[in-house]
């Protein structure tokens, strides 16, 4: 009776102080992320969170082409690979600053995707993720083939960070503001282009490719239109993704890159655009704060260390956490949360009155 | 005024505003229309014409070759032979989106909506073909005019509902405001009565009615099974066995038509 209690008037009080309007909730944890620096946490941790901001911005994009257009792609990691390569070969042959090779790698991102557009888009589903899923790998062999060393070296192409010129402390700081301000400018537009018209005609040609035929829509130039935004964000990531390790390597075109957003997006909620965002924080936090050192130590007063293999196994464990979650909550977790405050503001809508209990009461003296 | 169009009963006053035809030219003129599966000729040499503001129904016993006329018109199917005239262009070969910026708009006959979508938002998908955005009156925001049109069509009242959660009925005329978001010439109904209760169907007719005297230069070609409910509406028929047509005509003239009887009942036990 009195846990009864309890929990009503809880969810009486949650839905009146969760009574937020999104848009302020964003504001809100952009605050909270903007503060971070100032509490002096160290740079592993600040690196952390700068690889969550950089997955974040590749995710975000993977998620309107594949959550919002139903274009299946299993080989995002091309778009990676040519934002990066893209960005450090400029570099290397013509020495730009940095900012002028992040717009050119995006030019040359959503260039790419036009080319690839065109033979990708004829083929549909399964299919058309198979076909994606061939030009990273392709892009990879090219990458390592020998007469091309000299070009893309042997290990990679080494590139200054974006801020260079500072000291290695603020040096953290400014990538992580920098990331910052770019997931939320590109996850901001990736949004809005998600919520305007042309947005519901991507989401037509998710439900039904025929119907938005017969209602005059040209679907091949709305799909290719979205495989462009999305390969060009995703080229932004790539580009952030080089200078922020410093080199560009082979690594960025495995398969296993390609599959990350699809784990951060079904992690966040399909479909939703900011899903994928706590995903990628998430995923971050999980992959390189609990696997990559609290599981360490707490195996240390044991006497233990992980195998060198752990590395690969880590993919194995995101992926089971995929398939609990997708059994459990299968529209993602971002989404779960807000389909939970839509309930509560459904149910404060119930008893404008006051609390549930007291209409229960009142009904029950009425009969 | 809005009663006596609804009952259907007097036109004679709408009727009287008709614009005079003046062109000699059909809107929609199809000759020699074939179309063949494999060793199956789905629609056999099928050539017929609309004027413009005319209702014309298709019948036909079940594989009769109306759905795949009515694909090979819309440009889902390109047909082996015969042209398809619209306005004195051939339109055969063309994509189907850009038959819909022509001015064919179609109905399926299984309903295909939007689910992730709220209805309105399935009638902005129309709105924004180019031909749906050329049609927006001016000072007019795209939403105003999906809401008229489903107004028009009467679910108005469902609007925000996603798409996924709204009956058959409704899902039905939302096809037709999918349809009429276009502002189309030829308007293509398939089988727009098929799963609907009498009430429904009786109401349906009515906005067929009432939707041809709002726009009376549109023609509406409709495909339909429940033939007491066409025979009201249409003032042509064309029927359809085995991909041939074989009879074309007043509505009660096809009602007598020897051949027609005998298409849809079976030939009679001959005397002895």
């Amino acid at each position: 009776m009195a846990l009864s209690y309890v929990r009503r008037a809880y969810s009486s009080f949650a839905a009146h102080v969760f009574d937020i309007p999104p848009r302020l909730m964003v504001f809100l944890f952009l605050l909270i992320l903007l503060a971070v620096p100032i509490t002096g946490i160290s740079d592993y941790y600040m690196g952390i969170l700068i690889s969550a901001n950089v997955l974040a911005i590749f995710a975000v994009s993977w998620d309107l082409l594949v959550g919002r257009t139903g274009q299946i792609s299993l080989g995002h990691s091309l778009f990676l690979g040519i934002g990066g390569y893209s960005s450090a070969l400029i570099f290397k042959y013509y020495g730009l600053p940095i900012w002028i090779t992040i717009p050119l790698a995006m030019l040359i991102g959503s260039l790419f995707s036009v080319l690839i557009g065109f033979p990708c888009l004829r083929v549909k589903g399964p299919y058309l993720a198979l076909v994606t899923m061939a030009f990273p790998l392709i892009l990879y062999r090219v990458v390592k083939w020998g007469p091309l060393t000299p070009i893309f070296g042997r290990v990679g192409i080494i590139v200054p960070s974006f801020f260079h010129f500072l000291p290695i402390r603020q040096q953290v700081i400014a990538e992580f503001y920098f990331t910052l301000i770019l997931l939320f400018a590109s996850s901001v537009i990736i949004y809005k282009i998600a919520n305007s018209k042309t947005g519901i005609v991507f989401m037509s040609i998710l439900d039904d490719e025929v119907a938005s035929k017969a209602c005059g829509i040209n679907v091949t130039k709305h799909k290719l239109m979205a495989f462009v935004i999305s390969g060009m964000f995703a080229s932004l990531a790539g580009c952030l993704h080089v200078h922020l390790l410093r080199i560009a390597e082979s690594s960025m075109l495995l398969l296993t890159v390609s599959f990350i957003p699809v784990i951060l997006t079904f992690l966040g909620g399909i479909g939703t655009i900011y899903g994928p965002i706590v995903g990628a924080y998430i995923y971050s936090i999980l992959d390189k704060y609990v696997l990559g050192q609290m599981l360490p130590k707490l195996l240390e007063q044991w006497q233990m260390t992980l195998p060198t293999e752990f590395e690969y196994a880590k993919l194995l464990i995101f992926s089971s956490i995929v398939v609990i979650l997708v059994i459990k909550w299968p529209r993602g977790i971002a989404r779960y949360t807000t389909d939970r405050l839509e309930d509560l503001e459904e149910a404060r809508d119930l008893d404008e009155r006051g609390p549930r209990i007291w209409k229960r009461y009142k009904q029950k003296n009425r009969n | 005024m809005r009663e006596d169009l609804e009952s259907g009963k007097d036109t004679s006053r709408r009727t009287g505003i008709r614009p005079l035809k003046v062109l000699t030219m059909h809107l929609l003129e199809v000759k020699g229309l074939t179309k063949r599966f494999g060793g199956l000729t789905a629609v056999k040499d099928v050539s017929f014409h609309i004027d413009e503001g005319e209702t014309i129904g298709i019948i036909g016993p079940n594989g009769a070759g109306k759905t795949t006329l009515f694909n090979l018109l819309s440009g889902f199917l390109t047909p082996d032979s015969g042209t398809i005239m619209l306005k004195g262009e051939n339109i055969v070969g063309l994509a189907p989106h850009k038959i819909v910026n022509k001015g064919i708009a179609r109905t399926f006959q299984v309903v295909r909506p939007f689910h992730h979508l709220p209805v309105i938002a399935n009638v902005m998908v129309a709105l924004k073909s180019p031909r749906g955005a050329k049609k927006i009156e001016w000072l007019k925001t795209m939403e105003r005019k999906a809401a008229d049109i489903l107004e028009d069509v009467g679910i108005s009242e469902v609007m925000l509902e996603p798409a996924e959660n709204v009956g058959h009925g409704i899902l039905k005329r939302l096809e037709m405001a999918k349809a009429l978001a276009t502002e189309p010439d030829l308007l293509m109904l398939d089988e727009p009565f098929g799963g609907l209760n009498p009430l429904e169907t009786d109401f349906l007719t009515k906005s067929i009615t009432r939707m041809h005297l709002d726009e009376p230069s549109r023609a509406i070609l409709v495909v339909e099974h429940k033939l007491y409910a066409l025979m009201k509406i249409v003032r042509r028929v064309i029927v359809l066995h085995q991909g041939e047509k074989i009879a074309e005509g007043k509505p009660e003239e096809i009602a007598n038509n020897k051949l027609v009887i005998e298409v849809y009942m079976g030939k009679g036990i001959p005397h002895a």
